[in-house]
């Protein structure tokens, strides 16, 4: 579950103002608006790679506002985030990239084994496992980070314009991909100014503007 | 786990940025090899200024016509002191005789002596702990206060000498390894803090993914030891070239040097201190990161 109570952010100005809504666990919404609305601070807000000026998020059983500085790669490890431009590590395989999330968990090499090709299964990518995030495509590239989220199962994932640098078809791939993760129970949020992207799905989107979280509605 | 990966990931670090890397552990040997050779020399210089204090002793030299049982009595007192180790009595006439033996072809300078010149004498060993320039005085002092004793010589300058040898040693030895020591942790820190550098982008993925800061931290940490462990041991490799170049080769034109010593406790401890050394320049570094 994700709640926004009156969250507010400043820069210079003021980015986000007063933002406050929920996605129920298990949903997957879509967070939208054109650019320069806030909707990649407001993920980042949600994974505390920026702090909230004012109000409380809460993801699961955290509450951000009060949450201690040491506390927050536990808030991480249960948030699966898939960025635009993908944020894997070069010079590890697409395996290793995969499995360092649960290394950071403690996990065994014998499950991380088994979990990673698991999760490659998952997002088809399972025979490009020792190949070099370099020699794959847009659209591998952000399959095997659709991967290293989903591999330690968090309670959300949070995807910020995951489509921003794939063609089309691609697009529509990955987004089915996240329909798939979403249908096994994973809460899901993704921002995007993309509406083929959520058109004609049934999901809830939440459009904000200026800052301004301006309405929802469902696509 | 995480020391398994700590150890994979500081192993795969040390061959990607290998140049980097062979850069700081020959710079870490060269300077462990000086630290060796230093400790090699000054214990050689060490163990002869060891044996030096045996060879100190002092003379009391003793009034004329004294009986033989007030002789034994000062004998006996003497043998008393817990700092002496040794006495050896030598009377007049040895005394003469042992001179004469040493002037040699001008010992016609004694001739015309009506008497005997010379005073009996008891010659003093000291235990070697004792043998400083204070304590040699003190003693000397004491000694002469003895009935039957005219005066006492101790050679001063010798026991001073012996003593300034040690300490200095002692100093030089400690200067050095301090010097050498923050050289090889400064070069520790900087590696680290390069690598750290050069990995920002890695670091930042990891952080995102949940890591704590002790996981990211712990395979500089590794790698600061690794670079340690593997100067210290080519510095190791180093110095018994050296050792054996000296004792094998360079001993036929100098035969002397074949009478040296290794300390060979050096073998085990080069690595261990690289070790030390690289991880406290690596907790140097990443503690002034921020995280």
């Amino acid at each position: 579950m994700i709640a926004f109570h009156n969250v507010s952010k400043y820069y210079d100005q003021s980015v986000l103002k007063s933002i406050t809504f929920t996605v129920r666990k298990g949903e997957m919404a879509f967070l939208t608006g054109p650019s320069g609305a806030g909707k990649s601070t407001l993920l980042k807000l949600m994974y505390l790679a920026e702090w909230p000026d004012e109000g409380d998020i809460v993801i699961g059983d955290f509450h951000l506002q009060s949450l201690a500085e040491s506390q927050i790669p536990f808030l991480r490890r249960n948030i699966g985030v898939v960025f635009q431009d993908f944020k894997l590590i070069n010079n590890l395989s697409v395996f290793d990239n995969v499995a360092l999330a649960l290394r950071i968990r403690g996990v065994g090499e014998k499950d991380i084994k088994n979990l990673v090709s698991e999760a490659l299964k998952k997002v088809h990518l399972r025979h490009l496992s020792d190949s070099n995030p370099r020699s794959l495509s847009g659209g591998e590239q952000q399959r095997a980070v659709i991967a290293r989220a989903i591999v330690a199962e968090p309670l959300v994932i949070l995807a910020d314009e995951p489509t921003g640098n794939l063609d089309p078809n691609t697009s529509i791939d990955i987004i089915k991909l996240f329909g798939e993760i979403n249908f096994q129970g994973t809460t899901i949020l993704i921002a995007t100014h993309n509406r083929e992207l959520f058109r004609n799905r049934g999901k809830r989107i939440l459009k904000l503007d200026g800052g301004n979280l301006v309405g929802e509605e469902v696509g | 786990m995480t020391i398994a990966y700590s150890f994979k990931s500081a192993f795969q670090s040390l061959c990607r940025e290998k140049w980097i890397n062979i850069l700081s552990i020959f710079t870490v040997a060269s300077s462990l090899l000086i630290i060796t050779l230093t400790a090699f020399f000054l214990y050689n210089v060490g163990l002869i200024a060891n044996h030096l204090p045996e060879r100190f002793s002092m003379v009391a030299y003793l009034k004329d016509n004294l009986s033989k049982e007030e002789t034994q009595n000062i004998i006996d007192t003497l043998k008393r002191r817990g700092e002496v180790v040794s006495l050896k009595y030598i009377s007049k006439e040895d005394a003469l005789k042992e001179l004469k033996q040493t002037l040699k072809d001008t010992g016609y300078i004694l001739e015309g002596l009506n008497e005997n010149p010379l005073s009996s004498s008891i010659e003093i060993k000291l235990q070697k702990d004792f043998v400083s320039s204070s304590n040699v005085k003190k003693i000397s002092e004491e000694i002469k206060k003895t009935s039957g004793i005219d005066d006492v010589y101790y050679g001063e300058k010798v026991a001073e000498a012996i003593h300034l040898l040690k300490k200095s040693l002692q100093n030089m030895s400690i200067i050095i390894f301090l010097t050498i020591s923050t050289g090889v942790i400064f070069v520790a820190y900087s590696t680290v803090k390069i690598l750290f550098y050069r990995k920002r982008e890695e670091i930042e993925i990891i952080k995102l993914l949940g890591a704590t800061k002790g996981f990211i931290r712990m395979p500089f940490l590794v790698e600061g030891g690794a670079i340690g462990f593997l100067g210290g041991v080519l510095g190791t490799i180093g110095a018994l070239l050296f050792y054996f170049a000296v004792t094998y080769r360079l001993s036929v034109v100098i035969p002397m040097l074949k009478t040296l010593v290794f300390p060979f406790e050096m073998l085990i401890m080069l690595p261990i201190a690289g070790i030390v050394m690289g991880i406290i320049g690596s907790v140097i570094a990443i503690g002034r990161l921020r995280l």
